[in-house]
């Protein structure tokens, strides 16, 4: 009786949340995935994605997506980890809240106006080319919005922050008894560092990397305000089939083998991502 | 630690803080701007833009939308998260992990691909974009980190607590309401406060989803395809004005309450 | 309280005070006309003296080129929507999706529009007008006086050549700038088929070799206004007139090999549910005082179609009112392809924005 009386509760407890993502989840990606095996004039088969694979301009924005999140991924882990280090360090323990809290703060604004200051910021006539050529660092305002490099941008400044709460939160996990037993042994501050800290601190790094690819090769807002469609990434290629043609089945197969490449990222870095109990 | 090395790390932080800071501080210094262009030179400070701002019915209703649909989504979430992880916390289920495998699934999935979904779904069978279904999609991209947070805070001291209060013959209703809500506390918390802030400024879904009432990003999205005007700085501004407060306010209510 | 408890009553009046707040705050939803336009629809100053007079509301959805408008139809459900602003050349296309419903012209100034927008070959099919011409304007060369050479401006060549790398912007809707670079290959813009494709091609490839973005109506307006572009292709007194008082350097030209012309028209939705609504509503956008307020709108300038429309002498010198009829007579109108065609004229230009 109580058995049962417990599996009744059990199931009870764990069925709505299973139900949500069973329906308003997996339905919908079933039905994109049979979507994407359609055509927009009518017909059924693979046409889509073998236009995918046939068309060089579809296949150089997931290049270039490719390229873009890779880059983001490796700038923001370099230079989140000496901050968050810095920060889990050398910051005496009352101030690290508040600095962390500091960091936080200006990813606060809204996403898109963010996203916008950058543009302005990074304009012909904009902060960052005002400063350069004040301080004679150059001799005419270089072109830095509307580009690649300045999508880069807009992508690290929020990653960097991600990271660095991952890494920090690592971190301060990271007992301090190792690197005193390394101390003891002899091993100097850098070999302390690469052989003890780094490889304890993997984790953290692998979650926000993968965190960083996740939502850096999905994202629309940075690369369409700030790139100046100079090219185009797999987000802006899908939202073009969306909302200039309506061609929904074309964009569920891009979208598909977007999600196809982001679970081999996962796979890749799945021994770092399980969620384990205290 | 030698001094030259502190040195070059104090420049480090220093460097990297203003290089999070920077949009935001031209945000805020131009959405005080008196002409029309937010760029260089700046000519203000006026508040012409904030009183636009707040004058702006349009704004105001998104921003209203936006709280709603947030603090319900997120409400929805951390209940659904929560009584999910105590499921799995104390009972043995049977393919429990698989299950919490799929939980936590959407993590993965960029919030585009869960909007495009759901959009197809609800095209599909009729029902119409709407802030509802901005917020049923809200749900599914909160549900699994609501769900992780709390899971992983489950621990087995928990386990006695409670094993303590149904030996004294308490409900299963009232150990959850009494022992296991309240301690388990910080990460309810922790969960509806992060979800509240991805669900508050997220676009894609709300992009995609929603009609004539929408939520603030979308508007601020819509705000700059109809003009380059400081007005977006100021709505910019008043956001990140409002998170500040709301943030210390979290500090002093919450953290400094408790016991040292 | 035990102090584990202690946050449970100001997080209850905080959540209700937030749900409580913004419940209130949401709009009471009164008599209310949906519609599908152009940016330059959304300006308070337009909707609100029809608004007053009418008492209802106006929501209003924006969207940008006819392929994303129609996409938003059909993602909709049937009276979901009741007035639309659709390019002229593209009213023939709703009219085949069986959208919109024919207008009762004798409730319409048809007779004070200058004649060379009320394109009937557009909006009047099988002897019913389902569109009317509300505004129009030129995609034409967009640029600042000081910085780009207006003897240069008046030939669409100028806009390959090397020397103006890295200064030109191209305005992202393809059906005109497609149009532009048939005009510069001395081709008609309504003549164009698959063969012309390659050649346009070559066009357009150069031209983006030469632009430093490809953006919509804002970030295009941003760039020249910003001076981070001294030319925009696809721009025109659409971007210029607006910004006018505040950067007096910005200016247009009609090139020799012409010009295309934009032109909008209002249709009405056969399935929507606020008919005489809706009619209202174009009377008032036709109307002298609607006519004005739309023309200097705060998205984007652009002509009156109607030639009694109430704007200032200012308003007239700034929008060159006196010389449309010359500007008229050098514009061709948007190149209107079938469904096939327009397939592959889109691929066209992902390939040119995908290119370096």
């Amino acid at each position: 009786m109580q058995r049962r009386a417990d599996a009744a509760l059990a199931w009870g407890l764990v069925a709505p949340a299973l139900v949500w993502t069973l329906l308003f989840f997996v339905l919908p990606l079933i039905a994109m995935a049979a979507l994407s095996l359609t055509s927009q004039q009518g017909g059924v088969g693979i046409g889509n994605y073998l236009g995918f694979a046939e068309n060089p301009v579809y296949r150089q924005a997931l290049i270039n997506s490719l390229e873009v999140t890779a880059i983001v991924t490796l700038l923001s882990v370099l230079l989140a980890y000496p901050f968050a280090w810095i920060l889990a360090e050398m910051v005496p323990a009352r101030w690290q809240r508040i600095v962390l809290l500091c960091a936080v703060l200006p990813f606060w604004t809204s996403y898109v106006v963010r996203s916008y200051s950058w543009l302005l910021v990074l304009a012909k006539n904009g902060v960052v080319n005002e400063a350069l050529v004040a301080f004679r660092l150059v001799s005419a305002p270089l072109q830095l919005a509307n580009t690649r490099m300045a999508t880069i941008i807009g992508f690290v400044h929020f990653f960097v922050m991600l990271l660095t709460l991952t890494i920090f939160a690592n971190l301060k996990q990271v007992s301090p008894s190792y690197r005193k037993a390394a101390a003891d042994l002899g091993a100097d501050p850098v070999r302390s560092f690469l052989f003890i800290t780094l490889p304890l601190t993997l984790p953290g790094i692998m979650v926000g990397a993968f965190l960083t690819f996740v939502l850096a090769i999905g994202d629309y807002i940075t690369p369409q305000i700030l790139g100046g469609n100079n090219e185009i990434l797999m987000p802006q290629l899908i939202m073009m089939q969306i909302g200039r043609r309506g061609d929904f089945p074309l964009a569920s197969a891009l979208s598909l083998v977007l999600m196809a490449v982001v679970t081999l990222a996962y796979v890749a870095c799945a021994r770092w991502l399980k969620i384990e109990r205290a | 630690m030698g001094a030259a090395v502190r040195l070059a790390a104090s420049a480090y932080a220093v460097i990297i803080l203003g290089f999070i800071f920077l949009p935001v501080a031209t945000l805020v210094l131009f959405s005080l701007q008196a002409t029309s262009f937010p760029i260089p030179p700046f000519t203000g400070p006026s508040l012409r833009w904030y009183g636009a701002v707040l004058s702006d019915t349009r704004l105001t209703a998104a921003l209203a939308n936006s709280l709603l649909v947030a603090s319900l989504s997120s409400l929805v979430a951390v209940v659904l998260g929560f009584l999910s992880a105590w499921g799995f916390a104390r009972f043995v289920l049977p393919r429990a992990a698989l299950m919490r495998g799929l939980i936590t699934l959407p993590l993965t999935v960029s919030y585009l691909m869960i909007g495009m979904g759901l959009l197809i779904l609800f095209n599909t069978i009729g029902m119409p974009k709407s802030l509802l279904a901005a917020g049923l999609g809200h749900v599914v991209i909160n549900l699994p980190l609501c769900f992780a947070i709390i899971y992983s805070q489950l621990g087995d001291h928990q386990i006695t607590l409670e094993r303590a209060a149904r030996d004294l013959g308490a409900s299963e209703a009232r150990v959850l309401a009494l022992i296991t809500v309240p301690v388990m506390a910080p990460a309810i918390f922790a969960s509806f406060f992060l979800s509240m802030t991805f669900s508050w400024d997220e676009f894609v879904i709300s992009f995609l989803l929603t009609r004539f009432e929408t939520t603030l990003p979308v508007e601020i999205w819509n705000l700059l395809r109809s003009g380059l005007t400081p007005k977006t700085n100021a709505i910019g501004s008043l956001v990140f004005a409002v998170s500040v407060v709301l943030a210390f306010a979290l500090e002093l209510l919450l953290i400094r309450r408790k016991p040292a | 309280m035990a102090i584990q408890t202690w946050w449970r009553r100001p997080t209850i009046a905080a959540a209700a005070a937030i749900l409580g707040g913004s419940l209130a705050a949401a709009p009471v939803a009164a008599a209310s006309l949906n519609a599908l336009i152009w940016c330059d629809h959304s300006d308070p100053a337009l909707l609100e003296p029809f608004e007053k007079a009418n008492d209802v509301k106006v929501n209003v959805k924006e969207f940008e080129g006819t392929g994303a408008g129609l996409a938003i139809v059909d993602q909709s459900k049937p009276g979901d929507w009741d007035v639309m602003v659709i390019d002229s050349i593209d009213v023939p296309r709703g009219v085949q999706k069986g959208l919109f419903e024919a207008l009762p012209e004798d409730t319409l100034p048809f007779g004070d529009l200058f004649p060379q927008v009320t394109m009937d070959g557009s909006t009047k099919i099988d002897g019913k007008r389902y569109g009317i011409t509300e505004k129009f304007g030129y995609n034409t060369i967009g640029f600042n006086k000081t910085k780009a050479d207006p003897a240069d401006m008046q030939s669409l060549q100028a806009l390959l050549d090397p020397k103006y790398k890295g200064r030109i912007a191209v305005y992202d809707y393809y059906l005109p700038v497609i149009g532009m670079a048939a005009l510069s290959l001395g081709k008609k813009t309504t003549a164009l088929t698959e063969a012309d494709l390659p050649a346009l091609r070559e066009v357009l490839l150069k031209m983006k070799q030469n632009a430093k973005l490809v953006g919509e109506v804002t970030a295009s307006q941003t760039a020249l206004a910003t001076g981070e572009v001294d030319i925009l292709v696809g721009g025109g007194e659409w971007v210029t007139a607006g910004l006018a008082k505040e950067n007096p350097a910005l200016d247009f030209s009609i090139p020799k090999e012409g010009a295309v012309l934009w032109s909008q028209s209002l249709a009405m939705f056969k399935d929507s549910k606020n008919k005489d609504l809706a009619l209202k509503f174009i009377q008032y956008i036709l109307s002298p005082e609607g006519q004005a307020r739309l023309a200097t709108s705060s998205c984007y300038w652009g002509m009156p179609s109607n030639t009694k429309a109430a704007l200032t002498p200012d308003q007239k010198t700034i929008l060159r009112f006196d010389q449309q009829p010359d500007f008229l007579a050098r514009a061709q109108p948007y190149p209107a392809p079938n469904a096939d065609l327009d397939k592959k004229m889109q691929d066209l230009w992902t390939e040119m924005m995908q290119s370096k």
